[in-house]
């Protein structure tokens, strides 16, 4: 099966202003249609400011980036409509109820007033905050924000999911939950990058991966290429440590 | 439909935010009343201040009783003539005006009236005398000119200062001319024959006293309900930013709005979401004080708010208030990083930019140099249009430059609100 890529990454690169060395240095990678990709990497490894380039947020300083056939630096408005982001702070309103924030994201999508009540009961449903719809947000638990935060991106059905850290903080129970789901919406078609600096969780969920260090790419491709290419390690972690020692990173 | 959603958004917010609710609602509202209570006396002091003048009159005639008469009628003036029983002398008054105990006094000279009469035959008689009536009696500059004396504590007013010496002025003239006339006839009586006729000079001219602030008829006096309503209403709307730019921070800091950039093909309709709700706000602010005007203030004994008759100029001026602190608001709101920079900026800002302005102090009692400074707040802008409409019920021309000032300052901040929001992609 030839998978079309859907996302085009090349030569990407960004300094902050102030810093002294990028976050994101030469970075290429692509994501084909209806795969699940891992944008892997321990802290400060450029994940978000990565996938922040990608919605248009964040101004490359070189490389380009093709998101479903549209160039992002030019069309980033574009892009950020088609696609759902779910953004690794938990980008909610917390004297809102649940249902509250799901309805005026859905209005913010442009949703059709008639679907948007059905729409976000279904989803509340889904990710098992039904009965939670109506607090506000604040009270909510750490699963429970992170699994809003998500259904905040589904909305509108997007194609493209970019998920920065889905999991982080979330206890056994709610994890299971989100990666079920990411499988089901790529049964559906759906393709979703998405970053972790878990790599036993990534291993499980992704068909092929990009791991960063300081903002280089230090591998990718799927599992076993990635294995075969590092001297035979049993798993992602363990090729990990090989390749970038154990100092603790920034 | 996106603007709608994010005015349901704020007012969700708002309604939630209890501290940001009783700080753009109660906190205007105890405000004004405290203010208006506060201010009730000082008002009718600073309306009401009369000019205490000495009064010495060593002439005790025509000429010193006209002028006395004349100051007597004037409501600005009050003639001082005896202190503890006695008449004043003229040293006493300059004493206690040195002293700094009294403004001005006034000292007609011993003689005056006799000196002027004399003066007045000298002249028509030489006028007579040169048109080949009769003979003259005595040359014109026989006697020595009049010595009215006004002495003024240097810290006067320089307006009292000119309001007396010209009062005192016109009262001499209309005597001199008066005296002139009366013995110019009675003069051509005796050379023709004829018997004197009576002419009243005084309904040739009639000058109507007006003041000099008003520009329509019918103006009223600014009192404390009057300046402080208005005036804290202003205050009120521009500390709208509070619950503005906080929270439009803590969306910033929370990453509700890194969502909504997320979602959002423009952030336009976030903003003008955000402009709208808050621009009804601050209306909902001005109706509230004005009811406060109109039904609480005279539950304090203090008089009720008159709005004066042009309606529709009232709901513009508002309006344009609204526009202009609802600017200033996301202003702050966007330029500033930390919700402590925003509020404490905020706030100073508006109470400096109210001090000036006029709020705590109406213009025309600040010092010279504040006034000078008063035309550059937009609290100002708005306080003069609503003193305009309230008290002299001015056409909606008439405050067109105030509303002009206003709709620019909105246009600008909010114009400079949507390009550092839009600079500002990386959050
Ligand atoms: N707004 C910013 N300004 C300056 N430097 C930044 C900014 N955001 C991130 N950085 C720096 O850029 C580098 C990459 O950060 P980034 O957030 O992309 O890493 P990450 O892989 O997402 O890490 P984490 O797992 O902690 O989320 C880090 O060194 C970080 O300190
Ligand atoms: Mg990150």
């Amino acid at each position: 099966m030839i998978q079309s890529p859907i996302i085009t990454a090349f030569g990407l690169k960004k300094t902050y202003r102030g810093a002294s060395k990028p976050a994101v240095d030469d970075l290429s990678f692509d994501v084909r249609q209806k795969e699940i990709f891992g944008l892997l990497g321990p802290n400060g490894a450029g994940k978000s400011t990565t996938l922040m380039m990608l919605c248009g947020l964040i101004k490359m300083d070189a490389g380009s980036m093709e998101v479903l056939g549209l160039d992002v630096r030019q069309n980033g408005a574009e892009v950020r409509r088609r696609i759902g982001v779910a953004p690794q702070e938990i980008a909610l309103f917390p004297t809102m109820t649940a249902y509250e924030n799901l309805v005026y994201f859905s209005r913010m999508y442009g949703l059709p007033g008639t679907a948007i009540r059905e729409t976000v009961l279904e989803y509340l449903g889904v990710f098992g905050l039904a009965d939670k719809s109506s607090q506000r947000v604040a009270t909510f638990s750490g699963g429970m924000k992170r699994r809003l935060n998500l259904v905040a991106a589904l909305l509108h059905r997007p194609q493209l999911l970019i998920l920065d850290e889905p999991t982080s903080g979330v206890d056994v129970q709610s994890r299971r939950m989100i990666l079920d789901y990411m499988r089901r919406l790529q049964a559906e078609g759906v393709t979703i990058l998405y970053s972790s600096h878990l790599l036993d969780e990534a291993e499980k969920v992704c068909s092929r991966f990009v791991i960063l260090d300081e903002g280089r790419r230090i591998a990718a491709g799927a599992l076993a290429e990635i294995l075969a290419a590092n001297g035979g390690s049993d798993n992602l972690e363990q090729m990990f440590l090989h390749l970038t020692g154990r100092g603790v990173r920034d | 439909m996106k603007i709608l959603a994010t005015i349901w958004k704020e007012s969700i917010l708002l309604v939630r935010d209890l501290g940001g609710m009783s700080l753009i609602f109660l906190m205007p509202l105890a405000l004004v009343i405290v203010m208006a209570l506060i201010q009730d006396n000082s008002f009718e002091i600073m309306q009401e201040s009369r000019l205490e003048v000495l009064f010495v009159d060593e002439d005790a005639d025509a000429l010193g009783q006209r002028i006395a008469q004349a100051l007597q009628a004037s409501p600005n003036i009050h003639l001082i003539k005896n202190l503890k029983g006695r008449p004043l002398t003229a040293k006493t008054a300059e004493r206690l005006v040195r002293a700094g105990d009294y403004k001005a006094a006034l000292i007609i000279p011993e003689k005056a009236s006799i000196t002027l009469r004399k003066k007045v035959e000298e002249t028509a008689g030489g006028l007579f005398a040169h048109y080949g009536f009769g003979s003259v009696t005595s040359s014109v500059k026989a006697s020595p000119p009049i010595d009215l004396q006004i002495l003024f504590d240097p810290a006067i007013k320089p307006n009292y200062r000119q309001a007396l010496t010209g009062a005192v002025e016109k009262m001499t003239t209309s005597v001199q001319a008066t005296w002139l006339m009366d013995d110019i006839q009675r003069r051509l009586g005796e050379a023709t024959g004829r018997g004197g006729k009576t002419i009243d000079f005084s309904e040739m001219i009639h000058v109507r006293q007006n003041d000099a602030s008003s520009d329509d008829a019918g103006g009223m006096a600014l009192n404390a309900v009057q300046h402080n309503v208005p005036a804290w209403s202003m205050f009120a709307m521009f500390f709208i930013l509070f619950p503005l730019a906080g929270n439009f921070i803590k969306e910033r800091e929370e990453g509700s709005m890194l969502r909504l950039r997320l979602i959002s093909g423009s952030q336009s309709p976030v903003i003008a979401g955000k402009f709208l709700f808050y621009l009804g706000v601050c209306l909902l602010q001005l109706v509230l004080m004005i009811g406060v005007g109109l039904y609480v203030m005279p539950l304090f004994g203090l008089s009720k708010l008159a709005l004066g008759a042009n309606h529709v100029g009232i709901v513009l001026t508002g309006l344009a208030v609204a526009m202009a602190a609802t600017g200033y608001g996301l202003l702050i709101a966007v330029y500033f990083i930390t919700p402590q920079q925003a509020l404490s900026f905020g706030a100073i800002s508006v109470v400096i930019l109210a001090a000036i302005g006029g709020v705590w102090v109406p213009v025309f009692a600040m010092p010279p140099i504040m006034q000078k400074l008063s035309p550059f707040s937009p609290l100002n802008w708005g306080l003069s249009a609503f003193n305009h409409l309230f008290l002299r019920s001015a056409s909606t021309a008439a405050i067109l430059p105030d509303l002009a000032k206003l709709l620019f300052f909105s246009c600008a901040t909010l114009a400079a609100s949507l390009l550092i929001h839009r600079s500002r992609i990386v959050l």
